[in-house]
């Protein structure tokens, strides 16, 4: 169903009735899998992903399809990071299956094992690997987005020591590129539909900083509004490291109370309540 | 695969393991009962994107999670066997009569397994997806669930994924989540009457479960099918003659025979062709409210014990002393001797990986201990029933 | 996938002829059926030595229904056992790889060059049955390969149009895939505890009246009017085991009696099949 754009420029809401600015509920998780190292559940609208994060350890036999990135594999000095991306076939509206060699995902694959490898010290783990599987449940836009914010999150709980969040969301402009509209405005946080009809990019920064870590434009886009998305997705970006951040430090806290974990020493300024 | 998957025990180990779980009542090393099941958490409906959704996390941290999703397709009619076709054709106007022909075809379900780390034309991701849908396929009444009218039917997609790293073989979870999947299935009601396009209620909540339940009495009356449940795989192996049920990985790696049990549970109007006595059957399964259950198919599974590397004796072993001052020719008889015996027979303490397969009278039991009255399948559905569909 | 390395048939479909005289059989309402007594397999021929270059191979036939269908008609050749790949890690043991696939033109859906679920599944089923006959620690950091090519398929002109039949057929390509990789194992000299032979037994119900279902050895499905159940089982004779079972079908679990008698009846098939594989072994030898 193609979507009415028009509608915008009446009463300043989006298709989903979010103002410009605004993000999706963003729901995560972390621990959710006591077999895995890491694990953590996130949602960003209706995209629901899920990461299992094994390692550093051993590099098993070499089978299928993984990206390596950040990394030579097992005889480098730096840890490899390989990312598998596994969609459910059930994730989007019209069962779509993908293959394993699919261009697409392996492209997710790549991009998203060389921004965690940048942000991972992949340098204290050589010949090891870091495993990280990610499964799509359900898909409304911003998948890329959702993915390295889930595999993040996992990296955390694996206690994979790592430089700052990779946090990220995508940045969108009001009217499409054939329409050539000086005044559009810039969109934070794109749903699919949105993603179908405008221009959009994802962008990812490394915790607090300004500092891009991906940069992801897939469609086209006048150069002069691309300075105005850039900017709203960066601020995206920090607002979801904010709730990265707070869901870390809510488990953290109940884990703390739970007797799961020591109190650490570092953390007496810390709240617990 | 993940049934040959490398266990990282010493055949020491391994030997001691055999030994406890070889004993009358045999000892597992998490200290459960021979047939009881490692603890679970079960939820369904968590996509709301699906037509039906399961997800089970076991104990041990294995996770699936199973989406079913339906899609209207077209039903092709065999173009190369006209005569076939002729005979359905001739008599248009006996209608009411065809639309009791509901004829259901194994392409109308698809089903796949992703397992991370395995390529999905892995050969064990296959073998786990064949079984699953044989099992579900197996009595023919499933795909006539999905029948809609002569010219259309629902094309039923099966989505298993494994979320956890494959711990242990990941068949039972598969299997209960896939159960869990199905039940919890819905397809929207039809509206439309006949051999028209079909066309479809939008309400969700009057939509009818793929399989319908007890409960709703006033609408068992009418449903087509008689309340079943979808199939339920177990696994079961055995050591010596000690029947153990859900392994875990350790376990598996010293069992001398697996087995995969399907067992279905059908409603109790179905005409057992074989039951000597039905009626008295009937009566029994009103009373006691136990489980109509049918077994639907039996596989061997590889043990991965075959794979283990073997311990050597102490008296073969030349850093024990054995061979000691023995002359050189003497020496390589002995050596040859003793690599014969070592071959052939067990050495108490001293792992040897199993060699043969299973005594007929092992896996009749095994089979036996699912099948019976208040046996493992039974108990298994009991627990499922316990599980919130909603 | 589409296979691009090999030239194809045609992409589009194809009618296959339909003959005038199988279907006029039909409309006389002449259904062939069962004319061994319910506890005789079929004749077999079975010879080894038939791909000079393997270290081992045999060849298996079966004769056919005489329903204007076709037999079964398997070669198998076995190579190894040699030294693994370097990359490969350390095995105690024998690495197994089977390799069972249908000639395009075996059955008469086309196969395609790539192999499919049921022959994948064929490949796991005759690796287990394998495993168990053969003695594998004598063969450390080796590996053999049993390839196994189904050259006709058994299958009948009219009948396979019903469905469900070829879910069964496959049971009967299994057990001759079990007879005939254990000959060609023995062929190649791999030390065997025992010489495993499949066997498939059925239980059936016969056309006509509502008589009580039976049970036979070596079915085969358009002989009957349906196939309850059926199981194809892999025996070892005198170790008295199985070393690999595959039961299907529907039986209600109150007729245990009937799972016991068609698993009974399943390795006696097996052993009818076991003692056609000897002669073949001692002919070979003398």
């Amino acid at each position: 169903m193609p979507l009415d754009t028009s509608a915008y420029s009446l009463a300043l809401l989006r298709v989903d009735g979010r103002r410009w600015n605004e993000l999706r509920r963003i729901h995560a998780q972390i621990r959710t899998q006591a077999a895995a190292d890491g694990s953590s559940y996130l949602e960003m609208g209706h995209t629901k992903v899920m990461c299992v994060v094994n390692g550093p350890s051993e590099p098993g036999p070499r089978r299928g399809a993984t990206s390596g990135g950040g990394g030579g594999g097992g005889q480098s000095k730096n840890a490899e990071v390989a990312v598998n991306i596994v969609i459910a076939g059930f994730s989007s509206v019209d069962r779509k299956r993908r293959g394993r060699g699919d261009k697409h995902i392996l492209e997710l694959q790549s991009t998203i094992s060389q921004a965690l490898a940048a942000s991972l010290h992949t340098h204290l783990f050589p010949h090891s690997t870091i495993n990280i599987s990610l499964h799509v449940l359900s898909q409304d836009g911003s998948l890329l987005a959702a993915l390295i914010n889930a595999a993040t999150l996992a990296c955390v709980d694996a206690g994979i020591p790592m430089t700052d969040y990779v946090a990220a969301c995508t940045a969108g402009s009001t009217s499409t590129y054939a329409a050539n509209d000086e005044g559009a405005d810039p969109l934070l946080d794109m749903n699919h539909q949105e993603e179908q009809e405008l221009p959009g990019l994802t962008v990812a920064t490394l915790g607090d900083s300004d500092r891009v870590a991906v940069l992801v434009c897939e469609s086209r886009v006048q150069v002069s509004r691309l300075e105005g998305m850039l900017a709203v997705g960066v601020d995206g970006c920090k607002q979801v490291r904010e709730i990265l951040d707070r869901v870390v430090r809510e488990k953290g806290i109940k884990m703390i109370q739970e007797g799961t974990v020591e109190r650490g020493v570092g953390l007496n300024d810390m709240e617990l309540d | 695969m993940a049934s040959s998957q490398h266990v990282l025990l010493s055949p020491a180990e391994l030997a001691y393991l055999h030994a406890s779980l070889n004993l009358t009542p045999p000892i597992r090393p998490d200290g459960r009962s021979p047939t009881q099941f490692r603890p679970l958490v079960a939820e369904t409906g968590i996509l709301p994107g699906t037509n039906g959704s399961a997800r089970i996390c076991f104990a041990d941290g294995t996770e699936a999670i199973v989406g079913v999703k339906a899609e209207v397709e077209r039903t092709r009619t065999r173009h190369d066997f006209p005569s076939l076709d002729e005979g359905t054709e001739d008599d248009d106007d006996l209608d009411d009569n065809q639309n009791d022909v509901i004829k259901g075809d194994n392409d109308w379900v698809e089903m796949t397994v992703e397992i991370p780390g395995y390529r999905d034309d892995d050969a064990g991701t296959v073998f786990l997806s064949v079984m699953l849908s044989e099992a579900l396929l197996a009595d023919g009444e499933f795909t006539k669930r999905l029948w809609i009218n002569q010219r259309f039917h629902w094309k039923l997609y099966l989505d298993i994924l494994l979320i956890s790293p494959p711990l242990s073989y990941p068949l039972p979870l598969l299997s209960l989540t896939t159960h869990l999947a199905l039940l919890a299935a819905r397809l929207p009601r039809l509206k439309s009457e006949g051999d028209e396009d079909p066309l479809f209620d939008d309400d969700w909540a009057a939509a009818p479960y793929l399989y319908p339940r007890p409960s709703e009495k006033g609408s068992k009356a009418t449903a087509p099918a008689p309340a079943a449940r979808p199939p339920v795989t177990l696994l079961v192996m055995a050591v010596g003659n000690n029947i153990i049920f859900d392994p875990s990985k350790e376990e598996l790696a010293v069992a001398d025979v697996a087995l995969a049990v399907s067992v279905g549970e059908s409603s109790s109007t179905t005409t057992s062709t074989t039951s000597s006595k039905p009626t008295a059957m009937d009566i029994d399964t009103e009373e006691t409210k136990g489980h109509n259950l049918r077994l639907l198919s039996v596989r061997t599974i590889d043990p991965p014990s075959r794979l283990t590397p073997p311990g050597i004796p102490n008296a073969s072993n030349s850093a024990y002393g054995a061979n000691a001052g023995v002359k050189d020719t003497e020496k390589k008889k002995q050596q040859q001797e003793q690599a014969r015996t070592a071959e052939s027979e067990a050495v108490e303490g001293v792992w040897k990986a199993p060699r043969g397969g299973a005594k007929t009278l092992v896996m009749a039991t095994m089979v036996q201990k699912v099948l019976e009255k208040g046996g493992v399948a039974d108990e298994v559905l009991d627990a499922l029933d316990g599980v919130d569909l909603n | 996938m589409a296979d691009r390395r090999r030239i194809n048939g045609p992409v589009g479909t194809t009618n296959p002829p339909i003959y005038d005289d199988a279907p006029e059989k039909q409309s006389e309402g002449v259904k062939v059926t069962r004319s061994r007594p319910a506890n005789v397999i079929r004749k077999m021929y079975l010879k080894t030595g038939v791909t000079p270059s393997a270290s081992g191979s045999a060849y298996l036939e079966i004769e056919s229904s005489g329903n204007g269908g076709s037999g079964l008609k398997l070669s198998c050749s076995v190579h190894g056992p040699r030294a693994l790949p370097r990359s490969t890690p350390f095995s105690p043991h024998i690495i197994l790889s089977t390799h069972v696939k249908f000639a395009p033109f075996a059955t008469k859906q086309r196969r395609g060059y790539i192999r499919d679920p049921i022959e994948r599944d064929l490949g796991t089923h005759l690796e287990t049955a394998l495993r168990g006959s053969i003695i594998a620690d004598r063969w450390p950091k080796s590996g053999v390969d049993i390839i196994i090519s189904i050259v006709e398929g058994e299958q009948d002109r009219e009948t396979s149009k019903a469905q469900g039949i070829e879910a069964w057929d496959t049971m009967n390509a299994l057990s001759g895939c079990i007879t005939v990789a254990s000959v060609a194992l023995a062929d190649a000299g791999i030390d065997c505890v025992d010489t495993v032979a499949g066997g498939v037994a059925a239980l059936v119900q016969d056309a006509g009246n509502d008589a009580a279902p039976s049970i036979v050895v070596d079915p085969i499905p358009s002989e009957h009017e349906k196939v309850l159940a059926a199981c194809c089982i892999a025996y070892l004779p005198t170790r008295q085991e199985v070393t690999n079972l595959w039961f299907k079908g529907d039986l209600p679990a109150s007729d245990m009696d009937v799972y016991t008698q068609l698993i009974e009846k399943g390795i006696q098939a097996s052993k009818s099949a076991n003692r056609v594989l000897v002669d073949c072994l001692n002919e070979t030898v003398g």
